[in-house]
């Protein structure tokens, strides 16, 4: 009633009501998830920061003098098999295509995990924008309730070199990022303020900048106002990062380790919308104790991915999601002293699962020891060309920096028709 | 296109007549730009009110908002040269200096928010300061030798070492308005101008650039080999963009004992790199700078400084992008261009000359309201863009639109100088958050998340605490009265009839506690348009 009396009195100005979004339940709105389902396409991508080796995950190498201590198992795709480290997957391989040949040429953890963000170096007078941006650029929605592209990467290590960035896209399509835990920045309102004067005092900012309009046009003032009025959506968002809100159920499904977690999320995220969610996993450096820190960490990837290919499955969400597992670059077949392996971009596996692949596809072939790829080599920039074309986007499609048109990938680099749907 | 072309090609460094020496810069901007709107039937915008003008003055030339005290002696002032006056106080204040420098910084170290590399500002704004024309900042940048002054400078060459091809690119884009990082692996699919050769001619002059423990040092000899995209591998030439070739016989790799030298120099620890490494006898930056400024090829040198300039006070360059200054993009006012090109190196490259000539314009004054629906473009100067605050100008206004507008009033000039600067450090913190504008800038959301429930707006910003503006609305007598304090303190004008309706009525739902509704109200009024942008 206050509201509407306010609003009254201001007869000189446009009285534009808001709807009111902080009551949307984005989740429980069979209208919304319909609309989704049939028009968008979304990103999970598993990043595992550091480089997860190779040969522990999806091209194992039993019996050579490289392969380490574990077996390679079947699987349920006919002759694919992956390290023993990863029996759920086994069982579910038909949905993903391994690329086993990628040679992507750089072993440095940080210009490595800048080129395999974008799927190309950044030039002298160019910054490109990551996969993040361009799915949040291609895929988002101008008035969307939910943002646009997410990251997480709580643990410490290499956090600094992979963050998500948007480079000339700037500053509209720039991540969401949580390095701390798992709510967002500045998505709660404070509380020295009500939540009735919140609202109204953007209804306020919103009268006082349609006045200043008249007669003025401008995109960036367009994209200022876009902001705010995207605000309180955002801010319904933030049961999204709640999964207290998941049957206990579906939270075992994950497990209770945070990368199960900040997963979930990221299918809860997803599923209400946001075009790229990025869960970093980090620790995968393992240059000492190489089979000690696989033994650890690759069951977990195993156990979680697994979840979420089941969830999003059971949800007919598999058809418009992609899950991409991807690192700054794989590890050497070689074992060092320190029983490790090191930083090695020249014969390793990336997987990519759902929308527009053809699942239990294997692409690419390395040699006996993994020491190089033998056939089928892919790089960075046909990895993202194929990444692209299963999202249903024209890689040669252009933006515009100034009048200089710029590809999403440099000319002449092609999507892997053999693995596309 | 040929005629264009020839018109690109002659050489614009020829002394000016005496008659149009004596003619104002504004003028003669005017003039070309009158010209065009009436050549192609497009009515420009009336001018900008008083209180528009004063706050684009004040925010262009110092960073920042006017304050109540300065905006209304404005609009008091019934003198004919008021704006003059203006203009000339705040060229002639230390915050001109602190934020043009801030600006030249940005335009050199063009990635935006990254790597802000401290002791090149220190430099600009030491050099804004000492009204150092832009050839000598250019030539110190380059060439920053040992003295303790310019060493500073170093820093923009220094940051770039470790990659030859961003130092080649950057150099090339900052000082002469031409990205030729295309023209890398191939010649320039667009541009005829622009060959591979002018790429790597132009990395042969700066890639005998190395790092001597900290201190930049040149080798006596290089050569750049490139492979052309037909025939074999050859060395490229020390060549300026205008194709100018310095002939030299230094184009040989390093001798064994002199890459020797070149590592112990290298491993040397700051500390005891007390001496600068000695200078090579024939440095190919030193010709670089020279061939730069030789009357033929300092086309490209003027140009680009004038259209930077034009683009910092207009938002649109009369060359658009600001890197593509070349044949085949030509500019929307030819003439125009051209005749501040030479007007500017006529004058010593006098960087203040050009300013105070655009901003008494009345291209530049005009409102940036247009009547009808059909807006004209940006290449037309017709209405004043829109332009987005630069991360410094919000840190700084937004300290200044929360104040108690008493703080600055009653002040000697000095005082007051001292207090806006206490205002720039005060808005530092939140300006680091804000993004800095680019070409085809957009706000993102993270910017309207962070004003609506960020700690740091509602604490430092919306606070009323002592010398705080709401603080100082505890004493209104009349809501009337505060509502007026608010308006003319956020958005440094008289509030409108609607407005004081519009926020009475905010008001007077919160009658009960009018601390919050006062605050609520500061919230709108800085974030709306209006403070964001520059209009």
């Amino acid at each position: 009633m206050q509201r509407r009396d306010f609003l009254a009195a201001t007869t000189a100005f446009t009285a534009t009501a808001f709807a009111d979004m902080t009551g949307l339940n984005v989740l429980a709105n069979p209208a919304v998830a319909a609309d989704l389902k049939k028009n968008q396409k979304r990103v999970i991508m598993l990043w595992l920061a550091g480089g997860a080796s190779q040969l522990e995950t999806w091209d194992p190498k039993p019996g050579a003098s490289t392969g380490g201590p574990f077996r390679a198992i079947p699987t349920d795709v006919p002759g694919v098999h992956i390290s023993e480290l990863m029996p759920e997957m086994a069982k579910r391989m038909k949905h993903v295509c391994i690329l086993r040949g990628l040679d992507t040429k750089n072993g440095d953890h940080g210009s490595a995990a800048v080129t395999m963000m974008r799927g190309r170096r950044n030039e002298a007078g160019l910054k490109y924008p990551d996969l993040g941006a361009v799915v949040a650029r291609e895929m988002g929605r101008a008035d969307s309730k939910v943002p646009d592209y997410v990251t997480f990467y709580t643990q410490t290590e290499g956090r600094g070199m992979a963050p998500g960035d948007s480079g000339f896209l700037g500053a509209r399509y720039a991540p969401m990022e949580l390095t701390t835990n798992n709510t967002p920045e500045f998505i709660r309102k404070l509380d020295t303020i009500s939540d009735l004067d919140h609202k109204t005092r953007s209804d306020l900012r919103d009268l006082l900048s349609k006045q200043f309009a008249k007669g003025r046009q401008s995109e960036v003032m367009g994209s200022h106002n876009e902001a705010y009025e995207r605000v309180r959506g955002i801010m319904a968002s933030e049961t999204l990062f709640d999964i207290s809100k998941e049957p206990q159920k579906v939270r075992d499904r994950y497990g209770p380790t945070q990368f199960g977690q900040q997963t979930l999320i990221a299918r809860r995220l997803v599923e209400a919308g946001v075009p790229f969610v990025r869960v970093g996993r980090a620790w995968w450096d393992s240059h000492g104790q190489n089979f000690e820190t696989h033994q650890e960490m690759v069951p977990e990837l195993d156990y979680v991915m697994a979840a979420l290919i089941d969830d999003l499955k059971d949800r007919g969400l598999l058809d418009d999601v992609m899950i991409v597992t991807l690192s700054e670059f794989g590890r050497t077949p070689s074992i060092n002293a320190s029983l490790g392996r090191d930083h090695f971009a020249s014969a390793w596996s990336t997987t990519i699962t759902g929308t527009g692949i053809k699942g239990g596809s294997v692409y690419g072939k390395t040699d006996e020891k993994g020491n190089k790829v033998v056939a089928e080599q892919v790089d960075a920039g046909s990895l993202f060309a194929t990444i692209y074309s299963a999202l249903g986007i024209n890689p040669e499609k252009n933006y515009y920096v100034g009048s200089r048109p710029v590809p999403l990938v440099n000319p002449g680099v092609e999507a892997i028709e053999e693995v596309l749907a | 296109m040929r005629l264009l072309r020839l018109a690109f090609l002659m050489a614009l460094v020829s002394p000016v007549s005496a008659r149009a020496a004596e003619r104002p810069l504004e003028s003669l901007i005017d003039q070309r730009i009158d010209a065009k709107l009436a050549a192609d039937k497009i009515a420009p915008a009336g001018p900008a009110d008083d209180a528009t003008l004063i706050r684009r003055l004040t925010l262009d030339l110092v960073g920042r908002i006017p304050t109540v005290g300065e905006s209304e002696a404005f609009l008091k002032s019934s003198e004919a040269d008021k704006r003059a006056k203006l203009v000339d106080r705040l060229m002639a204040s230390p915050a001109f200096d602190r934020y043009q420098a801030i600006l030249f910084d940005a335009m050199l170290n063009s990635e935006p928010g990254r790597g802000r590399s401290g002791s090149v500002r220190d430099y600009l704004v030491q050099a804004m300061k000492d009204k150092k024309p832009w050839d000598v900042i250019f030539r110190e940048l380059m060439l920053p030798g040992a003295d303790e002054k310019t060493k500073q400078a170093g820093e923009f060459l220094r940051a770039r070492v470790q990659d030859a091809d961003k130092m080649t690119n950057d150099v090339s884009v900052a000082f002469f308005g031409v990205n030729v990082s295309c023209a890398q692996c191939h010649d320039h699919p667009l541009v005829k101008d622009w060959k591979q050769d002018h790429f790597f001619g132009m990395k042969s002059f700066l890639a005998r650039t190395y790092d001597a423990g900290g201190q930049l040092a040149e080798r006596e000899a290089g050569v750049v080999k490139f492979k052309p995209t037909k025939g074999p591998e050859k060395p490229a030439k020390l060549m300026f963009l205008t194709g100018a070739v310095v002939e030299t016989d230094t184009l040989r790799d390093l001798t064994k004992d002199e890459q020797k030298k070149e590592k112990e120099a290298s491993d040397k620890k700051n500390k005891d790199a007390k001496a600068a490494p000695a200078k090579p006898k024939f440095s190919a930056r030193e010709k670089l700078v020279e061939v730069a400024l030789q009357p033929k090829e300092a086309e490209f040198f003027a140009r680009n400084i004038v259209n930077r300039l034009w683009h910092r006070f207009l938002g649109t360059g009369l060359v658009n992008p600001l890197d593509q200054m070349h044949s085949e993009n030509p500019a929307s006012h030819p003439e125009l261009l051209q005749e501040l090109a030479r007007d500017m190196a006529a004058h010593k490259y006098d960087i203040r000359r050009l300013i105070r000539g655009i901003v008494m314009s009345q291209t530049y004054a005009r409102s940036s309201q247009y009547g009808s629906e059909s807006r004209p473009e940006d290449k037309y100067f017709a209405v004043a863009k829109l332009r987005p605050l630069t991360p410094q100008q919000m840190g700084t206004s937004l300290k200044i639109a929360t104040s108690d507008p008493k703080q600055y009033d009653g002040l000697k000039p000095d005082e007051f100088e001292k207090r806006i600067e206490q205002a720039e450090s005060a808005g530092r913190g939140i300006a680091s958050l804000i993004a800095q504008p680019t070409e085809n800038f957009q706000i993102g959301v993270g910017e309207a998340l962070l004003f609506s429930n960020g700690d740091r707006i509602a604490k430092e910003f919306l606070t009323d605490g002592g010398g705080s503006l709401l603080g100082s609305l505890k004493t209104a007598k009349e809501p009337a009265e505060a509502v007026n304090a608010l308006v003319r303190t956020a958005l440094a004008r008289p509030a409108t009839p609607d407005e004081l309706n519009t926020l009475h009525a905010y008001f007077a739902e919160r009658k009960d506690r009018a601390a919050e509704a006062y605050k609520q109200m500061l919230w709108a009024l800085v974030t709306c348009p209006e403070f964001r942008f520059c209009h």
